[in-house]
């Protein structure tokens, strides 16, 4: 079985019968770390706040979790900081790296787009880039968690399989666009970054 | 995949859903994305209230106020429009014509072609919009009929392989060719295969039909390498953008791209920017203007920068209008004000556009109707999988939908219906002909299974794979030895190819007579170029300009299957 | 100065055109009154198989290349020397012949990179839906399937916890041991990844067993551990020994005790070659191995002819190479030999049969390259050819061997005897110069496509371009962006950084930059793979065939041995070849034909060398020429 059919295939089964909320409880400001392994995970303006999901209705809650537990299960450490004076990935992911203990974040935007981002790359570059959000599920935010503490461990992990669709862009391009503004209005100039603990709580 | 997977709601019945409600559910049409508009944000295709109105004041034979804002407001889109678009003598006349009157003016067949571009040249972006939007879709198909630059409408392909498979490329670069397409694109999965897959969509295209042009879009600096070698003919893939965040975002200015046209133009190769409604609100830099205002506002950039013509009609934006009301017509309108502005329109249909088949072509009318420059600025000339450029709104299955179209309308879409010996003949003589060429390149082998396999293919499935790094190897040092067009020329002449080569030649020595320059050229068959200079279009109402009839016409009368009348009991070959 | 200046003898413009397996080169000079002026030389892909007449569009290539590089026409051509090439046909095969089964789905053997907890944990197979119905104090070992969710899974197994259950340990279906563990009251070994978990016998006595990071385990992995671990008695534990072995070196591992679970390794009977020579025949079976193989060619030497057993691997191989030869000379299939075979143990990775969760074991296969050889040329067409196109006179002259080493020997510092080595794609070919003149040649069959072979299956590549990178090119880790450190222990530092896709990779340098190899193993250990295949290929055959054309067969009366040809640019090849032959008392080295060429050209200039000396008449050393027959 092919990675990416084994995604389709569990893909079906992505755990959501039971509702998980997601609360994200400001610790203080984002701050340069200083563990070697860890990964830092930089979340946009919108993200589980207004927003909750992401543009095919995966709760903000799972991507953390899943994101989480991808790192944990690799003996990784990670931190979660939220970027206000910006909604654009690159720069959001790599200002998560520059304060990562490792130099390696993960950027998630509110509708789920995502990048793996190192320090040392220039601003516009990456590690991995997940550029179509409408195809990022539950099983793919986990591998990329898990490849993020995999580099941050000085691993060379396979990349994540990248999916492709090209009628991604009737069904969402619109879409996309409409939160991307909507995230652009959350942008606060004024706001400097925070680290903020998420809390996710089960809701039956 | 989840994109294609039925929405949740539309599955199993319900007390509140009735059983045609679930089959309305499951038409394709359904899976398409709608949003509402948010015209603060830019989120509106044309008609939105924070688009500025329409002024010009000129000072000292310049312009000083644009669109309701001064010099010193301007932003650096303003000012190079100002300064090198509009017609500071006449404009000051131009903008006191009321926009109902320069709407009509467009319309009405009585009113030459002349009068509406002369009037168009004083106009600034937000008197554009002002007219168009007064406008409906079958009055823009008119004047996009009227303003047409050349008179023979043509269409353009993609010729692209999901492994880049130069040979591939060829084969259906001839096939394309054979069956009309005036110019060819490709583009690459992986970028170093490019000059490769440029030879192999060059000298399959004029395998196919001499005369035929094609281009390469890759980065800018790799894609002028490619023109100014002569193993492209021209470029199309200059993009520019509406507002200067954008831009910016991009490191560019309108000077750094008129710069690159220059650099272009001093070669006598042919090109053209790209644009198109919903870029800039989708990168969320739309300034709050509608779609459409920006566009025109890139339509002016491209006139001011002296190219002879653009792509525009969404490109690869084309899921943002598509999603909002009116937006199809705002898509129409922009083709419109190119060809008014006097450019060549190569008229966008070249993105998967919809899940269905009925929302795709009702998409193409307004360009395949009245007729564009190129009435797709890329149709997929191999199947959408193959497709690099994401997938295009036609590809090889709708071929023969085309052209049955054509035939039902009688307009002329620039295909035909072609022969399967024709078509077989021509794809095995292409994929020989690189086989040819690669061996006189001292190019990795193309062996006799890959000819077999080119001829009878119909995607990059059906082709034995390539060994991809000697390949990339063979691709580098074509570029380090420096091979231009005339080397390749000479090694088809060599090989045996005189015919190949002989039109690969009378496509390099239009660089010297710089008639590829003229607005809207093209080649026909026999190397006559084909130009707004010397094909203007002459429409005037009935009865004139491009008229579907003669040889011509009973060429798009043949289809794959019509049964005879003669012989009932046969079909027409 | 007198007035009238002396006669000078004319010069004419002649080129040598040497085709070559892979490549065809020409050596273009004004050649007059014995003397040589080469001008300059050219290189080209070989078109067809050597010696057809396909090879005139590549000669013609060559030619062209050469005359544009002096910038004289082509009509001031007098003479084009070609050499007498006869085709080379070779083939490659490789049969896997030993195979691992597991019946029963009696363990599970796979290192899933993250296991959880550690220990061993001994009880009854139960599925996590049944857990809640498991009776108290029963030691259970949990099996739990794909969708579950690694904070239900936790939740549940501590609940059955609270309520008595004994849960020992876990088997799962993903990626979640580590999360599981994390989550429990109680820390139990879990081993995860066991993608058929759904195959796990159910109500069946199992053990789990997973060692700290950097350990193996040590319970399962050792017979009376078994025994001790499932009360086993001496016969029973003789019959799960293998289970044992085949664990040994795991970090985790998971054993279920069934009526009639099993591990074996069974050989996989792959056809017998038949070997004739020496006036009889012998089979030996492939999946006898390598050495097999190869002492029974000894035994037949000099080989006369090679058959595989119809319907198999290597039958078909050999019959193809048979088939190509056939199509490209004319001579029926009947005629035509397979003079040498060269067989090579290797390691294959191989998904075990009946594993459950995609377990690979190495399992042994023999590589087999096969060469024919025929003197049955067509170089006259060739030939031919070439003069109407050119409109010049074209000899043919000279066997390859014996012009090689004649354009070998005008290597600075090289002397009579002199053997050269030219290591191809498909073949590797040999020759001597003795001191009384007499040349021998032989080819042998194993060469370049033979190692690419062998790296991509013993790295489980799957990807002959990343092998044929990993043979041509020296090794590094990206150690950072900004620097990476080669296999030899240097490190390079570059000011931009490197492109994210080769991120902390081994990677290949080559000449267009860093090109990521996809192995998930130390760079060692390609290293290891990669000079292993080397060896077994490039220098076990220059040994091979040295020895077949030295003096008496030793190795020690060959004086200067030269590498030419394309391997002889490999950036280890010479010195291990070298290296192999130093015991012997031998100077080996990279030819440099006529001081300047390097190791190319040898042959083309060799037979512009040899035309010189006979329009000058006798030459010095007269020499006799004999094709030895190889």
């Amino acid at each position: 079985m092919t990675a990416a059919s084994d995604l389709a295939a569990s893909g079906s089964a992505a755990p959501v019968d039971s509702v998980r909320t997601l609360a994200l409880n400001e610790v203080g400001p984002a701050e340069r770390g200083t563990r070697p392994e860890e990964v830092v995970i930089a979340l946009s303006p919108a993200f589980g706040d207004p927003f909750t999901k992401t543009i095919v209705d995966v709760p903000h809650a799972e991507v953390i979790r899943q994101l989480l537990a991808g790192i944990e299960e690799r003996g990784g450490v990670a931190r979660v900081i939220k970027v206000y004076k910006t909604a654009d990935l690159a720069a959001i992911a790599h200002h998560g790296a520059k304060l990562s203990g490792s130099g390696i974040a993960v950027g998630v935007l509110s509708r789920g787009t995502t990048v793996l981002h190192q320090r040392d790359l220039a601003r516009l570059s990456n590690l991995e880039l997940f550029p179509q959000a409408p195809l990022l599920d539950a099983e793919v935010f986990r591998m990329i968690g898990s490849n993020a503490a995999q580099y941050a461990q000085g691993q060379s992990p396979k990349p994540v399989p990248t999916r492709n669709d090209q009628m991604a862009r009737p069904r969402w391009q619109a879409k996309a666009a409409l939160l991307h503004l909507k995230e652009f209005e959350c942008i606060d100039h004024s706001r400097e970054a925070v680290e903020v603990e998420p809390v996710i709580t089960k809701v039956d | 995949m989840t994109a294609v997977a039925p929405r949740a709601e539309g599955t199993g019945a319900s007390l509140t859903t009735s059983k045609r409600t679930e089959v309305l559910e499951d038409r394709p049409v359904n899976l398409d994305g709608f949003v509402e508009e948010w015209p603060e944000k830019g989120l509106v295709a044309m008609e939105s209230d924070f688009d500025p109105q329409p002024s010009v004041r000129v000072e000292d034979g310049r312009i000083v106020e644009l669109d309701g804002r001064t010099r010193d407001q301007f932003d650096f889109m303003d000012t190079f429009i100002a300064d090198h678009a509009i017609d500071v003598d006449t404009c000051e006349a131009a903008m006191a014509t009321e926009s109902v009157e320069i709407a009509r003016m467009i319309v009405d067949p009585r009113t030459s072609r002349a009068d509406v571009v002369a009037v168009g040249r004083g106009l600034t972006p937000a008197k554009i919009l002002d007219v168009v939007k007064l406008m409906n879709v079958v009055e823009i198909m008119m004047g996009i009929q009227k303003t047409r630059s050349r008179r023979t409408p043509a269409n353009q392909a993609h010729s692209t392989s999901a492994k880049d498979n130069p040979i591939q490329v060829a084969a259906d670069a001839a096939e394309g060719a054979v069956r009309g397409f005036a110019e060819l694109e490709t583009t690459l999965g992986v970028v170093r295969y490019a000059p490769l897959v440029a030879i192999g969509l060059q000298v399959g295209g004029q395998v196919g039909r001499g005369g035929v042009l094609t281009q390469c879009a890759l980065e800018e600096a790799t894609e002028l390498d490619l023109g100014m070698r002569g193993i492209t003919a021209y470029a199309e893939t200059i993009s520019i953008y509406g507002t200067e965040s954008v831009f910016v975002d991009g490191d560019d200015t309108p000077w750094s791209k008129a710069f690159l046209a220059s650099a272009y133009a001093s070669r006598g190769i042919k090109m053209r920017f790209t644009s198109g409604t919903g870029s800039e609100v989708q990168m969320g830099n739309a300034e709050g203007r509608s779609m459409l205002y920006l566009e025109i506002r890139c339509i002016l950039m491209a006139k001011g920068a002296g190219v002879q013509g653009l792509q525009n009609g969404s490109i690869s934006c084309i899921g943002v209008p598509g999603a909002v009301p009116g937006g199809i017509r705002a898509v129409a309108a922009e083709n419109l004000v190119a060809s008014w502005m006097d450019l060549e329109c190569a008229s966008g249909n070249d993105q998967s556009f919809s899940h269905s088949a009925m929302r795709r072509t009702s998409r193409l009318l307004p360009q395949m109707l009245p007729g564009t420059d190129f009435v797709c600025s890329g149709y997929s000339a191999v199947p959408n999988k193959d497709n690099m450029f994401a997938g295009s709104n036609l590809d090889t299955d709708d071929y023969d939908d085309w052209n049955v179209i054509q035939r039902d309308m009688q307009v002329d879409g620039g295909l035909r219906h072609v022969r399967e010996d024709v078509i077989l003949q021509v794809r095995n003589k292409a994929a020989r002909a690189m086989q040819a060429l690669f061996a006189e390149l001292d190019l990795p082998p193309i062996t006799d299974e890959e000819i077999e396999a080119a001829t009878y293919a119909n995607s990059s499935d059906d082709y034995p794979d390539r060994d991809v790094l000697a390949d990339l190897e063979g691709a580098r040092s074509v570029m380090e030895r420096g091979i231009t067009g005339i080397d390749l020329v000479r090694f088809l002449e060599r090989a045996g190819f005189g015919d190949v080569a002989e039109n690969y030649l009378q496509v390099l020595r239009q660089r010297v007579s710089g008639d590829l320059l003229q607005t809207a050229a093209v080649l026909t068959g026999d190397f006559t170029p084909l130009a707004a200079i010397n094909d203007a279009n002459d429409y005037a109402g009935p009865g004139t300009g491009y008229r579907l009839t003669g040889e011509r016409w009973e060429e798009l009368k043949k289809l794959r299957h019509v049964t005879s009348a003669e012989n009932p009991e046969e079909e027409v070959v | 100065m007198s007035l009238v200046d002396p006669p000078v003898a004319a010069l004419a413009l002649v080129i040598g055109v040497d085709i070559g397996n892979s490549t065809t080169e020409a050596c273009i000079a004004d050649v007059g009154d014995g003397e040589v002026g080469r001008l300059a030389s050219s290189l080209t892909r070989t078109t067809g198989v050597k010696g057809t007449p396909d090879n005139t569009t590549g000669a013609v290539t060559a030619v062209r290349r050469a005359l544009e590089a002096t910038g004289r026409p082509a009509g001031d051509l007098a003479t084009v020397l070609l050499n007498e090439a006869t085709p080379v046909i070779s083939g490659l095969a490789m049969e896997t012949i030993t195979e691992t089964i597991i019946t029963e789905s009696t363990m599970i053997g796979h290192n899933p990179d993250t296991p959880g907890g550690d220990g061993l944990g001994v009880g009854m197979t139960v599925s996590l839906d049944d857990l809640t119905t498991v009776e108290e104090e029963v030691p259970v070992v949990v099996v739990v399937g794909a969708g579950a969710d690694f904070d239900d899974v936790a939740h549940a197994l501590n609940t059955a916890g609270e309520r008595g259950v004994d849960v020992v340990a876990a088997v799962l279906h993903g990626d979640d041991a580590v999360l599981v563990v994390n989550r429990l009251t109680r820390r139990i070994p879990v081993v995860d990844e066991v993608s058929a978990v759904d195959r796990v016998p159910l109500g069946m006595l199992a053990a789990v067993e997973v060692a700290a990071p950097g350990r193996t385990i040590r319970t399962l992995s050792d017979s009376y551990g078994l025994a001790s671990t499932f009360d086993l008695d001496a016969e029973q534990t003789r019959q799960v020994s293998p289970v044992a072995r085949a664990l040994s070196g795991n970090r985790s591992a998971v054993v279920v005790r069934t009526p009639a679970g099993d591990v074996t390794d069974r050989r996989i009977p792959v056809g017998t070659l038949t070997l004739s020579g020496a006036g009889r025949s012998l089979d030996v079976g492939v999946d006898e191995g390598a050495d097999a193989i190869m002492e029974a060619i000894g035994r037949v030497a000099p080989l006369d002819d090679v058959h595989g057993e119809a319907g198999t691997h290597v039958g078909g191989m050999l019959a193809k190479v048979r088939d190509t030869m056939t199509d490209v000379t004319g001579q029926p299939a009947s005629e035509i030999r397979i003079r040498d075979v060269l067989a090579v143990d290797t390691l294959v990775p191989a998904v075990v049969r009946g594993g459950l969760a995609g377990e690979v074991s190495r399992e042994n296969a023999v590589a087999l390259a096969a060469m024919v050889r025929t003197s049955r040329s067509r170089m006259q067409a060739v030939a031919d050819a070439l003069s109407d196109e050119l409109g010049c006179e074209t000899i043919i002259g000279g066997v390859e061997g014996e012009v090689a080493v004649r354009g070998a020997l005008t290597t600075p510092g090289t002397s009579v005897p002199i053997a050269i080595i030219d290591m191809g794609g498909g073949s590797t070919d040999a020759a001597l110069l003795d001191r009384d003149g007499t040349v021998s040649a032989v080819h042998v069959a194993g060469a370049g496509e033979l190692v690419t072979k062998l790296i991509d299956s013993e790295l489980g590549l799957e990807d002959r371009d990343a092998a044929e990178s990993v043979k041509r090119h020296p090794l590094a880790k990206v150690e950072s962006f900004f620097h990476i450190r080669h296999e030899d222990g240097t490190v390079q530092f570059f000011s931009d950084p490197l492109p994210p896709h080769v991120f902390a990779k081994v990677v290949t340098v080559t000449p267009e930059g860093l090109a990521a190899v996809p192995v998930r193993g130390p760079l060692e250990e390609v290293r290891r793979v990669r000079r292993e295949a080397k060896r077994r290929v490039f220098v076990v055959n220059a040994l091979r065939a040295l020895a077949q054309v030295a003096p008496q067969g030793s190795l020690r009366l060959l004086g200067s041995v030269v590498l030419l040809g394309g391997s002889a640019l490999d950036f280890e090849i010479p010195g291990m070849v070298a290296d192999a032959l130093a015991p012997y008392g031998v100077v080996c080295g990279i030819g440099n034909v006529h001081g300047t060429e390097g190791p190319r050209n040898a042959v083309a200039a060799g037979l512009v060398d040899a035309h010189a000396g006979m329009v000058a008449g006798p030459a010095p050393e007269k020499l006799q020429r004999r094709a030895a027959a190889s």
